[in-house]
């Protein structure tokens, strides 16, 4: 908002200064509107999952589902989610952070290689392997489960956590946007210079390019972050062990158990979803307000004109 | 169990579908079934084999999302100490039976021992993706389990599974509601119809039951309940779809069509957020359900204690009294486990040893499928609490004797429920017509079929 009232500013100049503020008053109250309906639409949810995960089992269904319940009874419940089943839920939340970071992190440094290598290498095929990833990011991941459940059926690590973290440490979207970032963000004449002061290619890689591309790299960790924290479908598939179930399978299967009439002696299970659910995505919020600040100056990075 | 198969994810139940399709494709002919070459003479000797088996060490491994289940499989290790089992819960319904089905395809990886529901079980014999127990003389415990059941486990002739747990039909009424409005339990639907009036007249945001558009399962029973009979399988490949013309299927129509148009049986989706604080708040009246239900009650909304009683189902003829099942599970031996008669001497212990069946009832929360607990006084006379004191099982012991036997479910009956919601669902949801949804369906259902390699027909 503030970029488009400067630009305007400056190309229409003094003159049309007072109507302009009249209408940039205008359009920002509108804006405002807009984006207080979207933080509604955003937050809402949020706060449907805190305001039940803190009631109790009687009153989950018996009292208003957008406040709070008669009493408070979120630790309660946080300490019940936590033991149900001898812990099992920390073990998911365990598995998670595995995958994530593992995942995550590996993605996002395969992404960052590859894609600076394609940016600022040419070699025989260049063009084809870039298309190749190109039509890889057009097929989703969901088509690919089961294919990639024979593949790996065959090589024997269905069931392992080798099965969620090989297919996570592929982001062909990550090595898209790393290809694209690195083309701009690294520029060929500082390459040069260090290849005439001597420098090696790695050399050259590991203390200029990466951290030139640092900004890039942690768009790409958080988006793998975020896909690998909020996979569903292929854990689903090539998991059958709880123990390596990750959040989002552990929690479905909660709630098919609550969903099915009994769920054994006398487990009140809907509580424990909202709860494990409120939980799990308090690692995600965090790692947004952290990883915030590099992702801002990544975008900014961007436009400084060369 | 006791589930609803079609509330699963649609986006499950799609893949369900998909892969059953592509595994039919590959037929039978894989030729993992080791018991397919064996002739009736070898019957005696394959039974043996089980009664031996269950001396020799042995380690299995059991996919079942019964909670509760290991407490029962502890006390078969007790009592077999040479034999481990691993209780696996490997995801719910058509989330198991997807990751079975791949398991199965792959190879490796199936589990030896698995929970499957009776409306799943006819896909999986007929593709002989279990075992026919047959073969290992398990017709000799016909006689322990209600018809009810050993009529769901029996597939051209041969038994793929031991019946585990049946959810015969039952009404759940609020007794609060209908003692303050004056009414009895309904005994035929007529009756039922009149009491909704009555229901409707006294606060016109309330109903006498909901009805939801997503569950097949729940309109299966009711059609069956209704004496209709739309899907036959005969042999291995000829399948009948008789949605359309079938005269218990039309019952039903008229019976549900009136109650939806005349807005008394409200469109809700079952199992939601709303639904339970429907059920909590006395919104709706009854449930008509499977006798698992109670479990379901107790856990979701404890504060209605005392509010509910049980009754039979409400009749289409008082004369000849028929019920139906809603849900219930058999466990069924998978070709590939390397030892067939310790899983299926297990599988035959934890379903019908007197021991294992008290166990899964009353620290599972299983509906049982057995004679000897549906008989016996100790399980019949407990008053429920919950209930006001009523003996429920009862009530719930008699519903099961009253099933209608002769249902059968179509061979790819995972993929006709996962359609359920986009050809009759909405029917049921919008208020549109019910016979051309359920022509739709059929429709479908016979593409599906034929493209499968069955031979379909719909008369």
């Amino acid at each position: 908002m503030t970029a488009v009232a400067q630009a305007g500013r400056s190309t229409r100049g003094r003159a049309a200064h007072r109507s302009l503020k009249r209408t940039r008053r205008g359009k920002s109250l509108s804006l405002t509107v807009i984006m207080l309906v979207m933080f509604a639409y955003a937050v809402l949810p949020l706060f449907w999952l805190l305001a039940n995960a803190s009631k109790t089992s009687g009153d989950l269904f018996s009292t208003f589902g957008l406040w709070f319940g008669g009493e408070f009874n979120l630790f309660a419940n946080i300490d019940q989610t936590l033991s149900y089943n001898n812990g099992i839920f920390l073990r998911w939340f365990g598995n998670t952070v595995l995958y994530s970071v593992v995942g995550a992190g590996g993605a996002a440094l395969l992404a960052t290689v590859g894609g600076y290598a394609l940016a600022k290498y040419d070699f025989p095929g260049r063009k084809l392997l870039f298309a190749m990833v190109l039509g890889g990011i057009s097929i989703p991941g969901t088509a690919l489960a089961v294919p990639t459940y024979l593949l790996f059926s065959q090589v024997g690590i269905v069931d392992t956590p080798w099965a969620v973290l090989i297919p996570a440490l592929c982001s062909p979207f990550g090595l898209y946007l790393m290809r694209v970032y690195a083309a701009d963000a690294v520029p060929d004449s500082i390459l040069e210079s260090a290849r005439i002061d001597g420098a090696g290619e790695l050399r050259i890689f590991r203390t200029i390019a990466l951290r030139l591309l640092a900004p890039g790299f942690v768009t790409v960790l958080l988006f793998s972050l975020v896909a690998t924290w909020n996979n569903y479908f292929l854990p689903l598939i090539v998991l059958n062990t709880p123990d390596w179930f990750p959040l989002t399978v552990g929690l479905n299967q909660w709630n098919a158990q609550a969903n099915s009439g009994t769920s054994g002696a006398g487990d009140a299970t809907y509580s424990l979803i909202l709860t494990g659910s409120l939980l799990s995505i308090v690692p995600l919020i965090i790692a947004f307000l952290v990883l915030q600040r590099f992702w801002q100056s990544g975008l900014a990075t961007g436009s400084v004109k060369q | 169990m006791k589930t609803l198969p079609s509330r699963r994810g649609a986006m499950t139940a799609g893949v369900a579908a998909a892969l059953s399709l592509a595994l039919a494709a590959c037929g039978g002919g894989s030729g993992v079934s080791g018991g397919d070459a064996t002739g009736p003479a070898a019957v005696p000797s394959k039974s043996a084999a089980v009664q031996d088996a269950l001396s020799k060490p042995a380690e299995l491994t059991f996919w079942t999302w019964v909670t509760g289940i290991e407490k029962t499989v502890a006390r078969f290790e007790a009592k077999y100490p040479n034999i481990k089992v691993n209780v696996v819960n490997a995801g719910q319904s058509a989330d198991q039976y997807t990751k079975l089905q791949t398991a199965i395809k792959a190879g490796s990886g199936a589990p030896d021992v698995a929970q499957i529901e009776y409306f799943a079980l006819p896909q999986f014999a007929l593709s002989k993706q279990v075992v026919n127990l047959s073969e290992y003389g398990a017709d000799a415990l016909k006689d322990k389990f209600a018809a009810s059941a050993w009529n769901q486990v029996v597939i051209n002739g041969g038994v793929y599974g031991i019946p585990q747990d049946t959810g015969p039909m039952a009404m759940f009424y609020r007794k609060d509601i209908f003692d303050r409005l004056k009414l009895e339990p309904p005994k035929t639907w007529a009756e039922f119809a009149e009491a909704a009036k009555k229901i409707k007249a006294d606060n016109p945001d309330n109903f006498i039951t909901s009805i939801d558009p997503g569950d097949a399962g729940g309109v299966d029973s009711l059609i069956w309940q209704a004496g209709g009979q739309p899907f036959k399988t005969s042999g291995e490949s000829n399948v009948s779809v008789t949605l359309d013309s079938d005269p218990g299927v039309k019952q039903w129509v008229t019976n549900f069509g009136t109650l939806l148009k005349d807005k008394l049986v409200e469109p809700q989706p079952g199992w939601t957020d709303e639904w339970w604080k429907g059920m909590g708040s006395g919104k709706y009246a009854t449930w008509l359900t499977g006798a698992w239900a109670p479990g379901a009650i107790m856990n979701s909304i404890p504060k209605t204690k005392g509010k509910w009683a049980v009754a039979p189902m409400p009749q289409y003829d008082a004369a000849t009294p028929m019920n139906a099942e809603n849900g219930g599970s058999s466990v069924a031996v998978i070709p590939q486990s390397k030892n067939i008669p310790a899983a299926v001497a297990f599988a035959e212990w934890l379903n019908s040893d007197p021991e294992a069946v008290k166990s899964l009832n009353e620290e599972a929360g299983l509906f049982p499928a057995t004679k000897v607990l549906l008989d016996d006084p100790a399980f019949r006379d407990v008053p429920w609490e919950f209930f006001g004191g009523q003996k429920i099982n009862q009530v719930l012991g008699d519903a099961s004797a009253a099933v209608r036997p002769g249902w059968q479910y179509l061979p790819f009956q995972v993929y006709a429920n996962s359609i359920f919601k986009d050809t009759v669902g909405q029917a049921i949801d919008g208020g549109g017509d019910l016979t051309a949804a359920l022509k739709s369906w059929q429709d479908r259902i016979t593409a599906f079929g034929a493209e499968q390699g069955f031979t379909l027909s719909n008369s």
